[in-house]
């Protein structure tokens, strides 16, 4: 659960004002090693969360394996040591969650974070039931962040959770939809229903969601988690073999994450992407997004362009 | 969720978990219960001379020795290791294990001949050579894949086992490792372990061959007494 720690408290401040006083989209705010990392507002509330957060679809899901978990603790640590506090996961993954859970209380970690899941079931009664199950795999008790999985029995479920939200049992609540599926009834839901937070598939190359939903959720101030950031690793697959722009580094990016991710945060709808990996280099690599300047709207024109001519 | 949302997704989308963790499960296995594991490939080297015998207390033997590696690998390998990462894998785990109670509680009723020289040539190269199949897809020695507690393993020589079965029984054995073959083929692509897509095409090819080189009820003692021709 993210508690206001007297620091947090102070980067929060510091880049609300910084907010007011400059026209950029983008706060930055200082970490303890003196580089500023990206963070976004939830627009429901105006509290900021850092632009880079951490999804776990198959990457978490290693069951009882005590050295995969424990490595995979180790992406943990390193995503929270580089300023992560989103964790993105759902019932469908698996072993995910109680992965998660083993490594945060490891860490000691529950405190530090933002803890978004799903409700993923087509019994639109058992909302409370799955999240309080999703509460003792991860160790928390309560989520920031409740979803809807991709719509499923969504109607019943965004009634429980508004009860929810309203009894302080979640923070936020949410809905999500992935691989560039159901945009038109997302988009429905997202001009009727008050929402918090949506998540969608948005990267340099499926990139539907500009047209109609990223816009809408700026209009309508909902937050938005975008996942599948990589193309579920096959913009890796293609691209990593060929170089960076030789302009890049105008852009912010010095390897192909950072080129994929500041792409995906800079757009003025988004308020944090959700790249998932079970390596602690390309966590690190993710989480450099955070830092440094961002493409604007040219340069992004250009790295589309770019991708699309490989 | 309809029918078109569902035929969007792909086979790869549908798998929740990624190749090391699943490669690492024959490991995991195998660690465990080092150097009793030793027990089992012995056992299915041995099974092919008591699946020969004449007299039917060693083919029940026989029997009993599959049975027991199907509830083997169904329980350890499939419901307490896979089972976690992968939820059908447990209900197909619990299958294995009543197929393997089924083949104890059978035994020799079921194998009313002689397993055919053939075939018992050909259940030895399946147990020497495709253990080696894991080894080659993840470079490690320790991913040997054993008949009882590896399922693809398992299922591909006990299809020549059970393609020799005379006709009602051959068909209510055959289509678990049928749908083992089908689902574990189809993860196997999706996570892109090619290597182990070896087990199921062996498990396919063999019970062909099997059927094909079974005893025809003609030449079975025991199933011609069980048919009475017209002089009877």
């Amino acid at each position: 659960m993210l508690q206001l720690s007297r620091r947090r408290f102070l980067i929060g401040a510091g880049v609300g004002a910084l907010t007011l006083t400059s026209p950029r989209v983008f706060a930055a705010a200082d970490s303890p090693r003196g580089e500023a990392f990206l963070t976004r507002p939830i627009p429901s509330t105006g509290e900021r969360i850092p632009a880079i957060g951490m999804g776990t679809w198959i990457t978490f899901n290693v069951g009882t394996d005590q050295y995969l978990i424990d490595q995979r603790t180790r992406v943990l640590e390193t995503f929270l040591a580089n300023h992560g506090t989103v964790i993105d996961c759902s019932p469908m993954y698996g072993s995910a969650a109680d992965v998660i859970g083993a490594g945060l209380a490891k860490l000691g970690a529950r405190d530090r974070i933002f803890a978004a899941t799903k409700i993923w079931t087509g019994d639109g009664s058992e909302t409370r039931q799955q999240a309080a199950t999703s509460e003792r795999r991860w160790g928390i008790d309560r989520f920031d962040l409740l979803q809807i999985h991709n719509l499923l029995a969504w109607q019943p479920h965004l009634a429980t959770l508004r009860d929810m939200k309203a009894e302080g049992r979640v923070r936020y609540l949410g809905i999500t939809t992935s691989h560039g599926r159901r945009h038109r009834e997302l988009a429905r839901i997202m001009e009727t229903e008050p929402l918090d937070f949506v998540q969608l598939t948005y990267n340099v190359l499926d990139r539907e969601a500009e047209e109609r939903l990223l816009p809408l959720a700026r209009e309508r101030g909902i937050a938005v988690i975008v996942n599948r950031p990589f193309q579920g690793g096959s913009l890796f697959r293609r691209f990593q073999s060929e170089p960076l722009p030789p302009w890049a580094g105008e852009a912010g990016a010095s390897n192909w994450a950072e080129f994929f991710l500041k792409f995906i945060i800079s757009h003025p709808a988004v308020t944090c992407a959700i790249p998932a990996t079970t390596s602690v280099e390309h966590m690190q690599e993710n989480m450099g997004a955070m830092v440094g300047p961002l493409p604007d709207a040219s340069q992004r024109r250009r790295m589309a362009q770019y991708v699309r001519e490989l | 969720m309809s029918g078109a949302t569902l035929l969007s997704y792909s086979l790869q989308d549908l798998v929740m978990f990624g190749p090391d963790v699943f490669l690492r499960l024959f490991v995991r296995v195998n660690e465990l219960l080092w150097p009793w594991l030793l027990v089992w490939p012995i056992a299915a080297l041995i099974l092919p001379c008591l699946a020969q015998s004449a007299s039917e207390w060693p083919r029940r033997l026989a029997m009993a020795l599959a049975g027991l590696g199907w509830i083997g690998c169904g329980y350890l390998f499939l419901v307490r290791y896979y089972g976690p990462i992968n939820w059908p894998a447990t209900a197909l785990g619990w299958a294995f294990v009543v197929q393997g109670f089924l083949l104890l509680i059978l035994k020799g009723r079921v194998l009313p001949a002689p397993m055919a020289w053939p075939t018992a040539v050909a259940w030895w190269l399946v147990v020497i050579m495709l253990p080696w199949l894991s080894v080659l897809q993840t470079g490690d020695m320790r991913a040997l894949a054993l008949f009882g507690l590896a399922p693809g393993m398992t299922v591909a020589a006990s299809v020549l086992l059970f393609a020799a079965q005379p006709a009602p029984f051959r068909w209510l054995f055959l289509l678990l490792p049928l749908a083992w073959s089908l689902f574990s083929a189809a993860t196997y692509w999706a996570i892109e372990t090619y290597w182990l897509m070896g087990y199921p095409a062996a498990a396919l090819v063999l019970s062909w061959f099997a059927m094909v080189l079974s005893p025809s009820p003609a030449r079975t003692r025991d199933l011609q007494s069980a048919h009475p021709g017209p002089g009877h």
